[in-house]
């Protein structure tokens, strides 16, 4: 591999990305890892086979067919893709990491773009990998060999959505100017991101007349046919159908879209860069001069807000959150729920809601700390600081579901009250589960990682779903939603922590 | 101050040790730094100078060993050690996305300091540091200099009886230099004890009261300027050796022991 050139880029990135992988799993051997890994994969493929089984009942029925499920799959999936990217892009020449020294050494602009442009889809593609292809990998089983073509869609996909996004990134960086640029980008890649299920809220709004006649208008076609706009269209949808010819157009629209944004928008990533680095982050407001607090909890509270509302990455993340929380609520509601009432639609979102808000929440004030050893050195006990941070999280959560409470309590004040407290629940238990197992680093690191290590992040799912279940069973008024509670009391007790909290990070710096 | 003692040390270290992964990284260390007192602790690259300013801080906990800080044994007692001490590592710690002032409001809220004098502090801070004009911007935008100067006025806005500073000059501009300095200096003649390291001797010879040189985690030699020239004797030419030679002299591989050359 000759350095400086594509291949190399992508080989040190890789690298990176391995020992960061790594890191996550501490100590733990090679073996242990892949056991683990092992064991994870097979778990995603034991919960896919009996939807695999579903999706091949329902089309055998004569359901959905499957060009229906698999285009709404890819306007789930692409958006989320593009999405992703043009974050990832922005975040880029932002955070800069090694990229001042990158763009200092003579290399190819272009090489260095094609890498990140390549790291940035191969995140994106695995997030959704993860879900589809075991579900794929599954049907293959049952004798789909159709479902095979994910494989090759899903790499493209992530290809033209990664190009797609930083095309965006950098359009925008180009109308807005580098100090509105970070925050333009988060908003549009929010809504870009949500654009699907927004439009499904809107399309739920519709007259029914007017909604057929769209969905009609809309419905993506069987087969391939060139001189069909709405196929091209539908090509992605088509193409993981299992369409030869779909397939191989879309493989090579996908490759053509990446290397012409790495080809085209090199040199404008490096010149961004350079713009961006001079770029201030704006002042804090010049409130009123106020006094400063006499307290050390409101102290400490208020610096824990202060960082979560100025970070617009986490915000967006947030709001991406909820809106995709939401499409249950929707189609529950649509099909009026398991006993046609509205307040069993929405108690099981806003729990998983509270769930998910205050998991991310309790995740980014633990973990993300920039000043751990300072704080070590303040006359201050580490459980204090804890609570403090808890606190400072548990307002947001309350006031964001305030609104839906309040809404559902018009409707049933009974059912709002055990939304409530199944919401406290649920959000008490995954801030628990994040304050047991923190994986603490600066906060812009912890910000880059994504998210939690995928361990949290699924027993997080598990809590919130747990939680959810128990909030339907106990409206419906059956006393067995003491099980799902049980189960959410059992799952946290398995992640308690252990005799020795984790050694703070100094103690593993050789110090002079 | 619940001291015991009518007029304990500022700081004393008592057969402090600690190993990192088996390597001994402070080896029976033994340190007494007097109330009132500018002190510099100077030594080569691994000597053990971080890891006893991070053990004082309680950052690290000792293998074995006493800690007292005005009498408080900071290892019985480590929130009221905390209290009256400051620690400033050579790389600031700050919170990229709070400003100066929102920082200072910080730091005082942790030690507890009351609001009105914190504020008319921080406010004096600022401005003697110059950094008045850029009190309401993110410190993520800073310079390295600025951001060691919010750090600085993080570590002396509960006014510390003990300030531990390690290399705090180090990337600092000439002019930004001679304010910490000066800031150093008034501080010490304002009854504060002040623990430095460096490797800039200079700052040592001009500042320093008493100066600690140690080597593998031990304590090799102490006293003033005088006293180092006396103990490297005619050797290194008597009073005319500089700081520089004294401290390659006692440092060099092979170089006699304190034990040696009391004997």
């Amino acid at each position: 591999m000759k350095p400086g050139s594509f291949l190399w880029f992508v080989a040190h990135d890789l690298r990176q990305q391995w020992r960061s992988l790594e890191g996550l799993f501490g100590g733990l051997s090679r073996g242990k890892v892949a056991l683990m890994v092992g064991a994870a994969t097979l778990a995603l493929h034991g919960i896919a086979y009996p939807a695999a089984l579903w999706l091949n009942a329902s089309a055998a029925a004569g359901g959905a067919a499957p060009p229906a499920y698999l285009a709404s799959g890819v306007l789930f999936v692409l958006p989320w893709i593009i999405a992703q990217s043009m974050t990832a892009a922005t975040r880029a020449l932002y955070a800069r990491g090694d990229l001042d020294l990158v763009l200092a050494a003579p290399v190819s602009a272009r090489a260095v773009l094609a890498a990140r442009a390549f790291a940035i889809a191969t995140d994106g593609v695995a997030s959704a990998a993860i879900l589809l292809l075991p579900l794929a990998n599954m049907n293959v089983v049952l004798g789909h060999w159709r479902w095979l073509a994910l494989y090759p869609v899903l790499a493209a996909t992530g290809l033209f959505g990664s190009g797609l996004g930083i095309a965006l990134a950098l359009a925008l960086f180009a109308a807005v100017g580098p100090r509105r640029a970070r925050l333009a980008s988060q908003i549009a890649a929010t809504l870009i991101g949500a654009c699907f299920v927004l439009g499904l809220q809107v399309l739920s709004m519709l007259p029914a007349s007017l909604r057929t006649a769209l969905l009609a208008a809309l419905a993506p076609p069987t087969a391939l046919a060139l001189n069909d706009v709405r196929a091209l269209l539908w090509l992605p949808a088509l193409a993981a159908g299992g369409d030869i010819l779909a397939l191989v157009l879309w493989t090579l629209v996908g490759f053509a879209a990446f290397c012409a944004a790495a080809l085209a928008f090199g040199n404008r990533f490096a010149a961004a860069a350079a713009l961006s680095a001079g770029a201030s982050s704006g002042r804090t407001s010049e409130r009123r001069s106020r006094s400063f607090r006499a307290n050390l909890g409101a102290t400490l509270r208020a610096k824990e807000r202060r960082l979560l509302v100025r970070d617009p990455w986490l915000m967006s993340q947030i709001a991406l959150q909820i809106i995709y929380t939401l499409p249950v609520s929707v189609i529950l509601w649509r099909n009026g729920g398991v006993t046609g009432s509205a307040d069993v639609a929405f108690t099981p979102s806003i729990v998983v809601i509270a769930a998910q808000l205050s998991g991310s929440l309790a995740w980014i004030a633990l973990s993300g700390e920039d000043a751990p050893e300072f704080l070590a050195t303040a006359p201050v006990t580490r459980g204090e600081v804890e609570r403090r941070k808890i606190e400072a999280i548990a307002l947001p959560v309350f006031a964001l579901l305030a609104l839906p409470l309040a809404g559902l309590a018009l409707a049933s004040p009974r059912s709002a009250l055990l939304a409530a407290l199944f919401a406290i629940g649920a959000g008490v238990s995954t801030a628990l589960l994040n304050l047991w197992r923190q994986a603490p680093a600066r906060r812009a690191l912890v910000l880059r990682r994504h998210s939690q290590s995928k361990l949290v992040g699924l027993v997080e799912h598990l809590l919130s779903i747990l939680w959810a279940v128990g909030a339907v069973i106990a409206i419906v008024g059956s006393w067995t939603a003491i099980a799902p509670i049980a189960m959410a009391g059992g799952v946290l007790w398995l992640n308690r922590p252990r005799e020795t909290r984790p050694a703070p990070r100094s103690a593993m710096r050789r110090a002079t | 101050m619940r001291a015991t003692d009518p007029s304990p040390p500022a700081l004393k270290l008592a057969g402090l040790a600690k190993s990192f992964a088996g390597k001994p990284a402070l080896a029976d260390l033994n340190l007494e730094v007097r109330a009132g007192e500018f002190y510099a602790l100077l030594g080569p690259n691994g000597a053990g100078k971080t890891t006893t300013l991070r053990i004082v801080a309680g950052l690290l906990q000792p293998d074995k060993g006493e800690i007292e800080v005005f009498g408080v044994d900071a290892r019985r007692r480590p929130i009221d050690a905390k209290r009256i001490v400051a620690w400033l590592p050579d790389e600031p710690m700050l919170y990229d996305k709070l400003d100066p002032l929102e920082y200072l409001e910080f730091v005082a809220g942790l030690w507890g300091v009351e609001p009105k004098r914190a504020q008319a502090l921080a406010e004096d801070l600022l401005e003697t540091l110059g950094l008045w004009e850029h009190r309401r911007e993110r410190c993520e935008g800073f310079s390295r200099g600025m951001k060691q100067k919010v750090a600085l006025a993080g570590a002396l806005v509960h006014e510390p009886k003990l300030l531990m500073l390690d290399e705090p000059l180090t990337g600092l501009d000439a002019a930004v230099a001679r304010q910490v300095k000066d800031l150093l200096v008034a501080r010490v003649k304002a009854g504060a004890t002040i623990i430095l390291t460096t490797h800039i001797l200079e700052v040592a010879e001009r500042l320093a009261d008493r100066i600690g040189i140690i080597q593998r985690g031990r304590l090799i030699a102490e006293g003033t300027l005088e006293d180092l020239r006396e103990a490297a004797g005619a050797r290194l030419g008597g009073s005319e050796a500089s700081l520089e030679d004294l401290f390659l002299d006692l440092t060099k591989p092979g170089a006699p022991s304190a034990a040696e050359r009391a004997a």
